[in-house]
């Protein structure tokens, strides 16, 4: 398949006045969806996007079959009106009966969903389907948005956006500890329900770009991609709005490209690299993140310990200042291959020099690799005085520690044990 | 023989409480009144309804039967002088805040839900850090607190209320000894500036020790008194044994048949 660059610059050129319409609609959408989206992903209520969306379906049917005409206003409150009623149904069935809230959800989504199926087959055969093009729901077809929807779904971003940013800190908190939040007389109930009815405001105008199959994923995917980039409150509405604005645009942009393609699997498509690149690459919590700082640790254990090596032997064999890869492999538990590595990087450090097939140690080697030992030594004395740990069992545990000091730690050390001259071992402490 | 002392001008009143859960009494027509400036021990067994009863002071959860009035009004008008304080483990601690952001929560007591937290609030959380020894932790993300630093935050953000009445759900649990020693000296400091403190807590050892007053808990109160007159060994068997055969009796067949309470 060619890729369609005609259409694409099409897009982003806004060249086509329907362009500029459908680029408005699914970009507020999208962003907003996911602001809300943060507090429902907080709040642990994750499926609750589902039940509303698929909750929907027969709402816009039943309006539309009233109505007889696709007038986005009439739509979405008949997708209004079902959205809500799932959201209390769950809530209702949860605490009034022995129904467990998965279950609940599970329930509501697929009677109301079914229902919304069942009716568009129901308009299907009227044979006003032709027109109406409502099949598009389920998927999502933001390429077919007029501009009388976009001015209604700006409205509804405008209001959502201004309810979210009010109550910012009444969701925050309730998000974290509800008990506390009623306990200092926030009106928790009511912004229960004021989450509850942007959520639905939004899903109910989003199911128009993503479907309702989707929807669910553009308000909680983004929230949890952000997640793995932050800890903070503020950064994570952020990161998480910017997720869904550039996913809705180009999730639209390839649907607009490719004649009659569906947007909501695009969009959705999108947000999952997004959100599986954040898995990977994120700082700290990313898995690349987690692998480069175990290899950082494991590369800073090697050098050390190489660098240890080298303090032995010129305290064993002063005469020589160089030494071969055999006399350095001697002692250390390693292959040839990590010594190898290992000497590589501290000579590209300037802690080691070679010539030919001999390295040397260098004065800032030498001081690391007196460090070393010295942090080694300190740390056996200490365990055998504080712990009271026998002499022949310190070795080991101080084999691990001394790559975990850090200089200020040391430095407390060389205080409480009084900057003393030998280790338990009878060894000198090199300072 | 039960104690049951009632208290002149009570700081905390409970009337004929009742509170049932899916139609299982949590707590039966509790009925007690506590003293003002002093540390007070709830005490029971598990599911003995002492959190709930915490939560029915707050608020938090409705009563079906009876009321409570704290400072002898009802708690929706005084809440800006009660601090509560939630079982730890009652939130989700892997949650994108910092410790100072938890601890400014208090703060929201009193400034409400909309306006901005003003530099006399930050130092105020500042202090109420300090005083729990967590201030080189302000800008630690809480998922990185061991149980123990948890709770501290949480009683920092209690201290950060100002309040006059303190609920503490557990602030023991899962704390080293010395951690313990200094959360009671603060207690006791509280309690010297007139500030009045009630704390669930389970160990029966130190309880005589840490508190004045303690009230004994089993779904229905057991005692409610000076802790000399109510550690007796009658009454602690009759807290901690089984409970009253016939009152669980009734209490199952409330749930098994759904019969109400009480018919309006
Ligand atoms: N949300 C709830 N829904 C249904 N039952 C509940 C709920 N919370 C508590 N219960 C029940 O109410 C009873 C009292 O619970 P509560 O948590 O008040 O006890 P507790 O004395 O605080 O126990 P613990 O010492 O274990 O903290 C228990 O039997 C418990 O199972
Ligand atoms: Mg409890």
């Amino acid at each position: 398949m060619n890729l369609p660059f005609k259409e694409l610059l099409e897009f982003f050129t806004f060249s086509e006045p329907n362009v500029q319409v459908v680029f408005w609609g699914v970009l507020v959408l999208s962003s907003v969806s996911a602001l809300v989206g943060c507090f429902t992903y907080l709040r642990k209520r994750s499926l609750i996007g589902d039940v509303i969306a698929h909750s929907v379906l027969p709402g816009i049917a039943l309006a539309f079959l009233l109505s007889r005409e696709k007038d986005p206003f009439q739509l979405l409150i008949g997708a209004g009106i079902t959205g809500w009623l799932s959201v209390y149904l769950v809530d209702f069935i949860t605490h009034h009966s022995k129904i467990k809230n998965d279950t609940a959800i599970a329930l509501i989504l697929s009677v109301f969903f079914g229902a919304g199926v069942l009716l568009l087959t129901h308009i299907q055969h009227t044979g006003l389907a032709s027109q109406s093009g409502l099949d598009s729901f389920i998927f999502g077809k933001a390429a077919a948005m007029r501009p009388q929807e976009v001015k209604l779904f700006l409205i509804i971003g405008i209001i959502v956006t201004i309810a979210t940013i009010v109550f910012l800190r009444g969701f925050y908190v309730m998000a974290f500890d509800e008990d506390f939040a009623i306990a200092i007389g926030f009106p928790v109930p009511w912004l229960r329900v004021i989450l509850s009815i942007i959520t639905v405001l939004i899903v109910a105008s989003g199911v128009q770009a993503v479907g309702v199959v989707l929807m669910s994923a553009l308000l909680i995917t983004p929230a949890a991609a952000a997640r793995f980039w932050t800890n903070k409150l503020k950064f994570l509405i952020w990161i998480a709005v910017c997720f869904g604005a550039v996913s809705g645009v180009l999730g639209a942009a390839i649907s607009y490209s490719y004649n009659g393609m569906p947007t909501g699997p695009w969009i959705v498509i999108v947000l999952s690299l997004l959100a599986f690149f954040s898995a990977l690459f994120a700082p700290q919590k990313g898995i690349y993140a987690r692998w480069s700082h175990n290899r950082f640790n494991s590369r800073k254990i090697l050098c050390e310990n190489i660098l240890k090596r080298f303090f032995h032997l010129e305290q064993h064999h002063p005469e020589k200042r160089d030494y071969s890869l055999v006399e350095i492999l001697s002692k250390l538990n390693l292959k040839e291959a990590e010594l190898k590595s290992g000497l590589r990087l501290l000579v590209r450090n300037d802690k080691l020099t070679r010539t030919g097939m001999n390295w040397t140690l260098e004065e800032v080697g030498r001081t690391e690799a007196r460090e070393i030992v010295r942090k080694h030594r300190l740390w056996e004395l200490y365990l055998s005085k504080y712990l009271n740990i026998k002499e022949d069992h310190v070795h080991d545990d101080a084999e691990g520690i001394e790559h975990v000091i850090t200089p200020e730690i040391l430095k407390e050390l060389e205080v409480l044990l009084k900057h003393p001259e030998t280790d338990p071992h009878n060894r000198e402490i090199p300072y | 023989m039960a104690i049951i002392e009632e208290v002149k001008n009570p700081v905390l009143e409970v009337h004929s409480l009742t509170v049932v859960y899916n139609k299982q009494p949590a707590i039966w027509n509790v009925d007690f009144t506590l003293p003002k400036g002093q540390i007070i021990g709830i005490m029971g067994p598990n599911g003995s309804g002492k959190s709930t009863l915490l939560k029915a002071i707050m608020g938090v959860v409705d009563a079906n039967i009876g009321y409570v009035k704290v400072f002898d009004q009802e708690i929706e008008e005084v809440r800006r002088k009660v601090s509560y304080v939630p079982q730890r483990q009652s939130v989700d601690w892997d949650f994108p805040a910092q410790v100072k952001d938890v601890v400014a929560m208090g703060r929201f007591a009193t400034r409400g839900i909309l306006s901005r937290l003003n530099a006399e609030d930050k130092e105020i959380v500042q202090e109420s850090l300090k005083k729990v020894g967590m201030e080189a932790f302000a800008n630690r993300q809480i998922a990185q607190l061991s149980g123990g630093q948890q709770q501290r935050v949480f009683i920092a953000r209690a201290l950060a209320q100002r309040a006059e009445l303190y609920l503490m759900d557990e602030p023991f649990a899962g704390v080293d000894a010395s951690t313990e020693e200094s959360i009671i000296e603060l207690l006791n400091e509280m309690r010297n500036h007139g500030k009045t403190l009630i704390v669930v807590h389970h160990d029966l050892y130190t309880a005589s020790d840490y508190f004045d007053w303690v009230v004994l808990l089993n779904t229905r109160l057991v005692a409610s008194g000076p802790v000399a007159k109510v550690f007796t060994p009658e009454i602690l068997a009759e807290a901690y044994g089984s409970r009253l055969t016939t009152l669980s009796k009734v209490a199952d067949l409330l749930a098994e048949r759904r019969f109400p309470m009480r018919h309006k």
